[in-house]
């Protein structure tokens, strides 16, 4: 098992190397200048090229990676070209909002995803199973965006029950506050992971259903819910930690259009400024944020992997 | 069986948007909540209170001498005040006590106010002014706005005379130096003195200012939050507090609004007749000083926009009230434009040439010039500019010119219109708000200058802001700068549209709107009369 967490995070290095390069070049063949992001019509020649060289964007693209990477190697993500404030301190001031808006979504997803997708898988083609499918059906086909706007029309402009924007009420600062903030922006996220995890439970359950074990267990006399609940979930948990796993990186990133809509002060929104004023080491500091995220994610599913189902580790 | 499972689908979703429709209709009578703007009866200025103003996105830079974008400046200009300010013709002065000029415009004295003092209470003097001036001019401090206090390629000169005096020497006669002078807000120079990089210095996140308002907190991505400067030289302002709140989304700060979030907040005119619907909001279109016109590329590969009857073609083949209407939605919204400069700025005339309202020319002259297409780019999502472009194509469609329109992000856009050297596209939306005075727009119309957008060039239009700029006589200038207007006009460099207004929505609740005086980009000139009622 140490093996295999040197050797993956080993691996890791010329990963993040490979995302870096690739990630700058598509910011940079992107068609745009930051400088004319906040270029105005009164400024004068001098001082836009002032500017540009001050920010180091007056050098040829790869000598500003390289700047970028030595500055990397000594543990600094860099500056924003837009508020000149270090990019790590941006990200870290911002990973609580969206990692607890992720968590709480992926959670709440991943609750009701499992007996959803146990129940439509056992009772496939019944009307519970097309139920379900419809609901995941509209959780992969609505804009997330429409859904966040409508809910927040019903349940902030027409019924007053929730705040339509922000994290907090201005001047309150309780857990509470926070919470309440958090449940429509919380819910809109879970719609969506929610389709998508019920679609691959289901059909792992489908799958699990046809297996010897399955039989011998109805042939003991074992009730329904037992096989499901006991024997066939215990199986169907391998594709759920592949997902969490994957699910990692979004804890970063998942949650841009979601975050721009509620005003959530998360890393999306962030990201969001960021793509418009073509802010290069504020979206390399996220990417690479999101990519170790990701990489930590897969490896830690492995890991699991082996306590989910000990015949993996044996294979190994 | 799919088609079943799509039909699915769409009944859910009508039936989502029907119930949720329903509920809303339903919940009309219900009472708003307590902070959703009812109206009350008293009107009598009272003091406390928050209010709370949308902005679009983070501040940028709470510092004055770097700030650019919309947001930093709507703050600053509660947390910093101005020496004076000029508005719609009006000057009132701040920390400024008087500001005279020689009469050879060679030479400004500044005088202060007596007894001001920062919001940490040290007293702010002379000393201060020249500090901020030096450190604008200083290149290591990077500012964006030296450029401004250069005149003639050469920098003007700050020179304390006494504590509450400062005498500016201009290097030539420079007529334009309020103008320019209005534009700076003195930074404390007790805070800053001695950092290396005024731009990075983590002071700027606990701005200290004159303003009435001072500093109290900042959320990343969520607020601002200001209070009251009791010592504010303007007497005591009427609010607790003043909070920014960051709503990025343009539907969600609207829906905010409307659930009483929000106290103020732009509103564009698609929106407005929504807001005004809820009873709670008073919707004030005011003049930002603005023209909104459309940007000929003289320097297009098609090779015929710099000759001038081609671009006055595009003028006779456009209505340009109905090139408002299509844009604006309401004449209410937008002054139709002749002239570059705006209607607040010193000499503006609107009585010039125009080529407006004539197919039969539009299309001879066209045809001339072998013009069959013309390429409009826009900003993509931008509905006012997709609005233009569609109207301009519908019009030369008639006059037997293709428009293609091309819809392109943010930052291409820039890159590609304000970046100098593309000969890729014809036309596009632009817009501009320049101050009220005349040469700031030299910037803009003279041969190379760098925000020569269109890439216009007329020798005697160079002449003309070269003289204006160094005329001390007002009505020697005026003439200079009238001759200006006719000449950009009779060339069509530029397509003017409208002078365009801001809609602001102030919920009824605030009063002492009109001492607080609406102003271009950042709201209000002075917060510290705004009061609820």
């Amino acid at each position: 098992m140490r093996q295999l967490i040197v050797k993956r995070l080993a691996q890791t290095i010329p990963m993040l190397f490979f995302v870096s390069i690739v990630c700058f070049a598509m910011i940079k063949l992107a068609p745009g200048d930051p400088v004319m992001s906040f270029v105005t019509p009164n400024m004068h020649a001098e001082d836009i090229e002032r500017i540009r060289h001050s920010l180091g964007l007056d050098q040829p693209a790869y000598v500003q990676y390289v700047q970028w990477l030595k500055q990397l190697l000594s543990g600094n993500l860099g500056y924003s070209l837009i508020n000149h404030q270090p990019v790590l301190d941006q990200i870290i001031d911002r990973l609580p909002a969206t990692a607890g808006l992720m968590a709480c979504a992926i959670g709440l997803a991943v609750i009701l995803a499992i007996p959803l997708g146990l129940v439509a898988g056992a009772n496939r083609n019944r009307w519970s199973d097309k139920l379900i499918n419809l609901v995941t059906y509209i959780g992969i086909s609505v804009p997330l965006f429409w859904l966040a706007i409508l809910l927040i029309y019903l349940f902030a402009i027409k019924l007053h029950w929730l705040p339509s924007m922000g994290m907090r009420t201005i001047g309150v600062n309780s857990a509470a506050d926070v919470l309440k903030h958090g449940i429509l922006p919380c819910f809109v996220l879970a719609f969506g992971f929610l389709a998508v995890y019920v679609r691959y439970i289901r059909s792992s359950t489908i799958g699990q259903l046809r297996e010897e074990y399955v039989l011998i267990q109805k042939a003991f006399g074992s009730s329904r819910y037992t096989i499901l609940f006991r024997h066939v979930l215990k199986h169907v948990l391998l594709p759920i930690i592949t997902l969490l796993g994957m699910s990692m990186g979004d804890l970063v990133t998942g949650a841009i259009v979601t975050e721009t809509v509620f005003t959530w002060p998360g890393i999306g929104s962030l990201g969001m400024t960021a793509v418009r004023g073509m802010d290069y080491p504020v979206l390399m500091g996220i990417t690479l944020f999101s990519s170790v995220l990701l990489i930590l994610g897969n490896l830690l599913a492995d890991i699991a992997y082996s306590f989910a189902d000990p015949r993996i580790k044996t294979m190994r | 069986m799919v088609m079943s499972k799509k039909w699915s689908t769409a009944i859910i979703l009508v039936l989502l948007t029907a119930l949720i429709t329903a509920c809303g209709s339903s919940s009309n009578k219900t009472t708003p909540s307590d902070n959703s703007g009812q109206q009350t009866e008293t009107s009598a200025p009272k003091d406390g209170g928050n209010l709370i103003i949308g902005v679009g996105a983070d501040p940028v830079i709470l510092n004055p001498n770097y700030a650019g974008d919309r947001v930093s400046l709507t703050i600053d200009q509660s947390l910093y005040a101005p020496l004076f300010q000029v508005n719609n013709g009006k000057k009132t002065y701040y920390l400024a006590d008087s500001l005279t000029a020689s009469e050879d415009s060679m030479t400004y004295t500044l005088k202060l106010k007596s007894g001001l003092t920062w919001h940490d209470g040290q007293p702010l003097t002379a000393d201060d002014v020249v500090f901020t001036i030096n450190s604008i001019l200083d290149e290591k401090q990077n500012s964006m706005f030296r450029g401004n206090l250069m005149i003639g390629g050469k920098p003007i000169e700050a020179k304390k005379i006494d504590d509450l005096t400062v005498e500016f020497k201009m290097p030539q006669a420079a007529p334009a130096f309020e103008a320019t002078l209005v534009q700076l807000t003195p930074i404390p120079k007790h805070i800053f003195e001695n950092e290396a990089n005024i731009e990075k210095s983590t002071k700027n996140n606990t701005p200290v200012g004159s303003g009435p308002f001072k500093f109290k907190e900042y959320k990343t991505g969520e607020y601002v939050t200001l209070e009251r400067f009791d010592n504010y030289f303007g007497g005591k302002p009427h609010l607790d507090s003043v909070t920014y709140r960051i709503a990025k989304d343009t539907n969600a700060a609207n829906l905010a609004l409307q659930n009483g979030e929000l106290n103020i907040n732009y509103v564009s005119p698609q929106d407005a007749p929504t807001i005004q619907g809820t009873g709670n909001f008073d919707l004030m279109p005011y003049s930002e000083g603005r023209l909104s016109y459309i940007l000929i590329n003289e320097k297009s590969d098609l090779g015929v926009l710099n000759k001038k009857e081609v671009r006055q073609a595009l003028g006779y083949a456009l209505n340009r009230e109905e090139l408002i209407t299509a844009a604006y939605l309401s004449p209410e919204y937008a002054d139709p434009a002749h002239s570059f400069l705006t209607p607040d700025t010193l000499f503006h005339t609107n009585d010039v040439a125009t080529f407006d309202n004539d197919a039969a020319k539009a299309k001879e002259l066209f045809q001339q010039a072998g013009v069959t297409k013309l390429r409009f780019v826009v900003k993509s999502g931008d509905k006012t500019q997709e609005s233009i472009a569609l109207y301009v194509q519908q019009k030369l469609k008639e006059v037997g010119v293709a428009v293609e329109i091309q819809s392109i992000d943010a930052s291409a856009l820039n890159s590609k219109v304000y970046g100098g050297t593309s000969t890729d596209f014809d036309l596009t939306v632009a817009g501009y708000i320049m101050g009220f005075d005349p040469d700031a727009y030299s910037i803009l119309f003279t041969t190379d200058n760098s925000s020569n957008y269109s890439h216009y060039s007329n020798k005697q239009v160079d002449e003309l802001f070269q003289k204006g700029a160094g005329e001390a006589d007002a009505a020697k200038r005026g003439e200079l700068y009238t001759q200006a207007q006719q000449l950009v006009a009779e060339d069509a460099a530029i397509y003017p549209i409208a002078y365009t207004k801001t809609i602001v929505a102030v919920d009824k609740r605030y009063g002492g709107v009109e001492e607080a005086v609406l102003k271009p980009v950042v709201i209000f000139e002075d917060l510290s009369k705004i009061y609820l009622k």
